[in-house]
């Protein structure tokens, strides 16, 4: 049972890694404010939240403490994503190969 | 103290090591930035990266009090985030 989480901790620790690496490879990468967005939110939600579950996992820490991080992460990534990219609209940064805009009414009409 | 402990260990010093670098990229966006935006960006990729190495050093060293602190800084940086993304956004803070 021990090797057993102690497998489970390597793969989480792998592949949180990984998913760090390739958010801040597509935070370089990518022409956009919008698309480094959504690359970056792949390092808060999954690399992050993967190596807190490797350190539940195995030995330190306990469920409750790891559960009440996971938990913080996963609601306050989207909302910082959120307000970054409605800043990033609402002062006018140029998008590169979009279509059409649904928010172009929205930032006039409130404050 | 088997093998699988052994490679544990070593994977979670080149995890860190990665992050580490990872650190430095996101370091050399912030200074130099294409826009306010891009610089923020970097700032919360910045502050979730060394989450990550905390969390990496609280497996590393068995203790846990490098959990605590990564929990004061993600609620530190989420509402210090939210107030620069209004700042930017509507040049004033209230």
């Amino acid at each position: 049972m021990e090797t057993i989480f102690q497998l489970i901790a390597i793969l989480a620790v792998v592949v949180g890694t990984l998913f760090s690496v390739v958010g801040v490879v597509g935070f370089i990468r990518l022409p956009d404010v919008y698309t480094r967005l959504h690359a970056t939110g792949k390092v808060g939600v999954f690399g992050v939240v993967l190596l807190l579950f490797a350190a539940v996992v195995g030995q330190p820490l306990g469920w409750g403490r790891g559960l009440v991080l996971i938990s913080l992460l996963m609601i306050t990534g989207p909302a910082t994503a959120h307000a970054l990219g409605s800043a990033a609209h609402r002062i006018g940064l140029p998008r590169q190969g979009a279509v059409r805009d649904d928010l172009v009414h929205a930032s006039k009409s409130k404050s | 103290m088997g093998t699988l402990e052994i490679i544990f260990t070593s994977i979670l010093y080149i995890s860190l090591l990665i992050h580490i670098v990872l650190m430095s990229v996101a370091f050399y966006r912030v200074w130099r930035g294409e826009n306010v935006i891009d610089r923020l960006l970097g700032l919360d990729l910045l502050s979730t990266l060394t989450l990550a190495v905390l969390v990496l050093l609280s497996l590393i060293s068995q203790q846990v009090i490098y959990v605590d602190v990564s929990l004061g800084l993600a609620a530190l940086g989420f509402v210090g985030m939210i107030a620069l993304a209004k700042y930017v956004a509507d040049e004033q803070m209230f």
